[in-house]
């Protein structure tokens, strides 16, 4: 297992984030898991919340002195074995390009690859679900192909609808409600990912995966 | 039977008519009435803001509780009742704080605002009195 | 029942924020001033945490379908209760029918921009995920999930307490715990992540310039304006978890302040965050005004929480005396 310190800082009196080191991989994904199954019964944590290979502790009551907490944290890391979540497998129909994918010219223009083997590479890989976040229901996905990975645009759109399936940087992820973005919306899905109403409120969680399908493409 | 009552006045009236006195001011508990000669006639004289002299009796808001006398909110410049206006029973002269707390210093009655008896920020006992003010009849 | 009257922008239902929910990607929302928000409750005898309508935009109308104890905290606003002007930080008895306006904030001691229009009983609309904020991204909780619109009704909870403090009132936190350099807000901050990331001179004029509130402020983030920030490198950063307070600073160099309504989430380098017992100050920093950032340490952000809770509870401490005082019997 990796040795490496991780990195642990604060958030104002707020929150604890503890980065971990190294590449990001679904293994080291999956010991962020398990840390934050074990943080989560800390009496100073409100809630554990995963990031991409990193943990946010959300205090309920910050402690006075921090020495204690990030000692037992890194402890807790280093213990920490991956926890192979055993979710679903939801797949999302996607009409790639048209009016729901405004930015896959861009996506072209910035990788070379035609409109047909961007989305071979975007459609084929099963994608695992790291951790929600960004906005209710959102999940940020691992795998994709960094062949047509796309840096987040200059300028952010005001506003993309739910359902919008995008490109920023080495990541992809679906929108789950109408917001602004920074990212390359290259197709839309019309899967519903949260409802208040529902326990729990998110369709998705960390470890569950999704495929994207080809339902059709708009040239 | 009150003074301003309108048979009592128009006896006054008949009464004044009798004699040579030129003027006549009545008051009692929280009214008065002004009688005068006008032309031939005795008339009723309009209520006037110099009813409120310096002799007329005063009433004073007097502090609820132990506090410092504030003729102001702290987040405002303005002092809450300026001194010569018009207040009515039970409307806010000044505050009196308790720490966080901000108590209300109201008026007893109908009044114009004399005096602040006691500076802004100076601590007040239980009982003292704050706001001076000289008492209005009725509906004046 | 409570009207709302007016056609203006962006009031919201608020209690003191959505907990437990980020591991959906659910973020807190919340008072913009909670200490405003806490106080009014207190006096009304509410819980803390009851909700409240945040006004941002003024002038603001409301009608009190029927009798119904409020108190109108944050920002002084002139209110006037039908033509009756109203002291601010003051409870006050609407009859039904009764008209409240909210005017323009005054200047005064205290330059604020949000008032808080508390009532007994708490503003009773269904709780969302354990919390009556409004969360606008995935419009749900509050009222409706959207900021209030003419002609909407809003229903009032059950007062606890007939003996409500009617009446009295509160010296504002901006006064009994004041905190300002150079005659501006001052709002302490922690050095966050990547704050070595950014040049010795960055790091200096973070601290020692003015920063002024532009009119892209608003409950997602504040946007400031002033010298311009460097980094060393650019660095580009896994999502992480974030929390309103997070400084971050984009590549033209101007830092944005994450607010109550800021994603929970994100992937750009943090500077700095505004501690948690500061964060009501700069919400109440009004658009155009200034304000100083100050370097503090976790033992004085800490013990800067305690102080505004020590605050909170004396304050109920002293409503509730005057409260038992009042009821006699």
């Amino acid at each position: 297992m990796n040795n490496v310190q991780a990195s642990i800082s604060v958030l104002g009196t707020s929150a604890l984030l503890f980065e971990a080191p190294g590449e990001m991989t679904l293994e080291s994904q999956q010991r962020i898991w398990a840390l934050a199954r074990e943080a989560q019964s800390w009496p100073e944590v409100r809630e554990a919340v995963p990031g991409m290979n990193n943990l946010m502790l959300s205090f309920a009551r910050a402690p006075r002195t921090l020495g204690d907490l990030e000692a037992r944290l890194q402890a807790a890391w280093l213990a920490a074995r991956p926890l192979p979540l055993e979710g679903r497998v939801v797949e999302l129909p996607v009409v790639y390009g048209g009016a729901g994918g405004p930015h896959m010219g861009d996506v072209v223009a910035h990788t070379g690859m035609g409109i047909d083997e961007i989305i071979e590479r975007h459609s084929a890989p099963l994608y695992p679900v790291y951790a929600l976040g960004s906005h209710p229901g959102y999940c940020y996905l691992g795998g994709m192909d960094p062949r047509i990975a796309t840096p987040r645009r200059k300028v952010p759109v005001v506003s993309i609808p739910g359902g919008a399936v995008s490109i920023g940087g080495a990541q992809t992820g679906v929108s789950a409600s109408e917001g602004p973005s920074g990212w390359n919306t290259i197709g839309s899905t019309s899967m519903r990912f949260f409802d208040p109403a529902q326990d729990p409120p998110a369709l998705l969680r960390p470890g569950d995966s999704i495929r994207f399908r080809v339902e059709k493409v708009i040239r | 039977m009150t003074i301003s009552n309108s048979d009592r006045v128009r006896q006054l009236v008949d009464w004044l008519s009798e004699t040579d006195i030129a003027r006549l001011e009545l008051r009692g508990p929280g009214e008065s009435i002004c009688l005068q000669r006008e032309g031939g006639r005795i008339v009723v004289a309009p209520d006037e803001p110099a009813l409120a002299t310096e002799d007329a009796p005063s009433v004073a808001a007097t502090a609820a509780s132990v506090g410092v006398f504030l003729h102001r909110h702290p987040l405002r410049d303005a002092a809450i009742a300026e001194t010569g206006t018009a207040v009515r029973c039970g409307q806010i002269v000044g505050l009196l704080q308790i720490g966080a707390l901000l108590l209300p210093v109201t008026s007893p009655c109908d009044g114009v605002v004399a005096a602040m008896l006691l500076e802004h920020g100076a601590t007040a006992g239980y009982g003292e009195r704050l706001v001076e003010l000289h008492p209005l009849p009725a509906g004046a | 029942m409570i009207e709302i009257l007016s056609a203006s922008a962006l009031a919201t239902v608020q209690d003191l924020g959505r907990t437990g929910a980020l591991r959906w990607g659910v973020g807190t929302s919340g008072a913009m001033d909670p200490l405003a928000l806490a106080a009014g409750n207190i006096l009304l005898g509410n819980d803390e945490g009851a909700a409240a309508v945040e006004v941002p935009v003024f002038p603001f109308q409301v009608r009190f379908a029927q009798d119904c104890a409020f108190a109108v905290t944050g920002a002084d606003v002139a209110a006037r209760l039908d033509d009756e002007p109203l002291l601010p930080w003051w409870s006050t008895l609407a009859r039904a029918g009764q008209v409240l306006q909210l005017g323009l904030p005054q200047g005064g001691t205290w330059r604020a921009s949000r008032a808080y229009l508390c009532v007994a009983g708490g503003i009773d609309v269904p709780p969302a995920l354990g919390s009556r904020s409004t969360q606008l991204r995935g419009a749900f909780g509050g009222h409706e999930g959207r900021a209030l619109r003419q002609g909407d009704s809003l229903r009032v909870g059950a007062a606890s307490d007939a003996r409500c403090g009617k009446g009295i009132g509160l010296v504002p936190p901006a006064l009994a715990l004041p905190l300002q350099l150079d005659d501006l807000p001052a709002i302490r901050v922690l050095p966050a992540a990547q704050y070595t990331n950014y040049t010795e001179a960055s790091r200096a004029t973070f601290w020692s310039e003015p920063w002024k509130i532009t009119a892209q402020s608003d409950r997602y983030g504040y946007r400031l304006s002033g010298t311009r920030l460097e980094a060393v490198s650019a660095l580009e950063m896994r999502s992480h978890g974030i929390v309103p307070g997070v400084i971050q600073v984009p590549p033209g160099g101007q830092p944005i302040v994450q607010m109550r309504d800021a994603q929970p989430s994100g992937g750009y380098p943090k500077l700095g965050t505004v501690i948690e017992a500061d964060l009501w100050r700069l919400g109440q920093a009004p658009i155009g005004g200034r304000v100083r950032f100050v370097e503090t340490n976790w033992d004085d952000a800490m013990a800067a929480l305690a102080q505004t809770r020590r605050w909170l509870d004396e304050v109920r401490r002293l409503v509730e005396l005057q409260r038992s005082q009042r009821g006699g019997r």
